[in-house]
């Protein structure tokens, strides 16, 4: 009871209070539906209630809060049924419709106790959001862009954004280092939060710290495994979404769950349903380089040895025809000189048959012929000479006659009668005749022998004749 | 055609080699010059496979580097 001192009346502070809890509970006795953005959950694990802090907020800015509590077997009622829902737990920053009654504590004050939250609603905003993410990065045109980038044929040096414990990590390591092919890869650990209210801020900042090592990757892998379906929704973040469109390098997600594609999945480059499989897909590039490589060295082996058997074939063949040509050319050609050789024999015999025979009957025409001629220039020869004799032996004839006509006439004048009848005389001494002064000395008897008779005479002197 | 071609080059030569020897394009003269050259390219490309790349400790002090700028 209040007290009342000098006609006033003072209430004590539970009095207060009181009023308050009566007034309010008479103004609002049953529950009703409100709908705001939890901004904190505040659930304290060991108690096991919740006192979230509930705000509305209008251009970012907050219009109303108030804050609120949700006992604990509420509090399990409510997250099982998101994780049934949602795939998410109650978790702060989502908007949530709820059912509440004010409440009024006469030490904790006035609240909201929240008995039930609708999770088809926060579903439903949670699906608004996602596709607003969609829609602001298709409306900045960077969709496709990590999409479009070019992946090395071999993607060996791979950033991995996982956390040390993570059982994707494990899974996701034990398939591509244990291949059987002899494929190597290179990995390194950025570690980060996965799921969960850290998980954006956690991946960003790994990806900003890979793009400053960029060149020493081919690509980035973001490989959560192990937290089912649970905690995704941190993968429909504006922010993160656009990071990944926008890395410089390609960025593959294995984040391990089945329900509908996250918009961070859908912008990466490649997107496999567990880190198992984006493993798998990671060996597969190696096959579809591998694999070819292989072939093309098979099929050249196999190509060259057909290539060089056929050619081999084709020579042999050549040389076969060419053979087989030569020889029947060779033999054709035999043949022909065979033929002639034998023809020659024969045209040659009967051409010297023919020769001599005509050369022997010329020979006899000849010789008949000169015979006769010979014959006939001996015989004219004879005559002819038969002639000359007559005629040489005629002149012979006369030329002797003649010449003893004049011997006759030369003897005549020399018959020293009628040398002496022209007055000439003989001179004798001894008996020899006298031919010069020098035989004849004085007192010589001088026989002179004229025409008539002889003169002896005796030598008086002798005088030679001078000669001029 | 460069001396020594990285792999991805080394994997389109390699390919078309095969198309030009499969399609009968090549004459015996030329073979030998082409296996040559596919079996450097075979090489290249199997090593490639196997090869030991990146290195954690220079990954590690670039990014000490960087983000010492960065608080800077």
């Amino acid at each position: 009871m209040p007290e009342k001192i000098n006609d006033l009346t003072i209430f004590s502070l539970s009095e207060v209070t009181r009023s308050i809890q009566n007034t309010l509970s008479e103004r609002y006795p049953t529950a009703f539906l409100v709908k705001a953005e939890m901004n904190k959950l505040n659930y304290y694990p060991q108690s096991g209630h919740c006192y979230p802090d509930l705000v509305e907020k209008a251009d970012n800015k907050i219009i109303a809060e108030i804050r609120s509590t949700i006992w604990k077997d509420d509090y399990q009622r409510i997250n099982d049924n998101f994780l049934k829902v949602l795939h998410e737990p109650l978790t702060n920053g989502i908007n949530i419709l709820f059912s509440a009654k004010i409440s009024f504590h006469p030490v904790y004050g006035l609240s909201l106790r929240i008995l039930d939250i609708d999770p088809s609603f926060s579903l439903g905003e949670l699906e608004k959001e996602k596709q607003e993410t969609i829609r602001k990065i298709k409306a900045e045109g960077i969709y496709q862009s990590n999409k479009a980038l070019k992946l090395a044929l071999l993607p060996k040096r791979i950033a991995i954004i996982s956390a040390l414990t993570s059982k994707g990590y494990s899974d996701f390591l034990n398939v591509i280092e244990g291949n059987t092919w002899g494929y190597h890869f290179f990995h390194m650990l950025f570690p980060a939060h996965l799921q969960g209210e850290n998980a954006v801020e956690s991946i960003i900042t790994q990806l900003m710290r890979i793009r400053n090592v960029q060149h020493h990757f081919d690509a980035v892998a973001i490989i959560r495994g192990g937290g089912g379906d649970v905690g995704l929704t941190c993968y429909n973040n504006y922010v993160l979404s656009k990071e990944i469109a926008l890395f410089p390098i390609p960025v593959l997600t294995g984040i391990g769950h089945s329900t509908n594609e996250t918009v961070t999945e859908m912008v990466a480059y490649k997107n496999a349903i567990t880190p198992t499989e984006l493993a798998d897909w990671l060996i597969q590039q190696f096959h579809n380089f591998a694999v070819p490589v292989q072939k093309a060295q098979e099929s050249i082996i196999e190509k060259c040895s057909l290539l060089i058997r056929d050619d081999k074939l084709r020579v042999l063949n050549t040389v076969r025809f060419f053979r087989s040509v030569t020889l029947s050319r060779l033999i054709k050609n035999k043949n022909g000189i065979e033929n002639q050789l034998r023809s020659l024999l024969q045209q040659s015999a009967y051409f010297i048959q023919r020769k001599r025979e005509r050369e022997i009957n010329q020979g006899i025409f000849l010789l008949e012929n000169g015979f006769k001629r010979l014959l006939l220039s001996w015989r004219q020869h004879i005559e002819s000479t038969k002639t000359d004799i007559f005629h040489k032996t005629m002149n012979f004839i006369n030329d002797k006659n003649k010449t003893l006509d004049h011997i006759e006439k030369n003897i005549d004048l020399m018959n020293p009668v009628n040398v002496l009848n022209r007055g000439y005389s003989i001179t004798m001494m001894n008996g020899r005749v006298l031919k010069t002064v020098e035989d004849a000395t004085e007192g010589d008897l001088l026989k002179t022998i004229l025409p008539d008779g002889n003169i002896i005479s005796i030598t008086s002197s002798i005088i030679k004749t001078e000669l001029s | 055609m460069t001396k020594h071609p990285n792999y991805t080059e080394a994997f389109e030569e390699l390919q078309q080699i095969v198309s030009e020897i499969e399609g009968g394009d090549i004459s015996v003269d030329q073979l030998s010059d082409k296996v040559k050259r596919a079996a450097l390219l075979i090489k290249i490309c199997k090593d490639k496979l196997s090869a030991t790349e990146g290195d954690v400790n220079q990954i590690l002090k670039e990014l000490e580097s960087s983000e010492l700028k960065n608080e800077q």
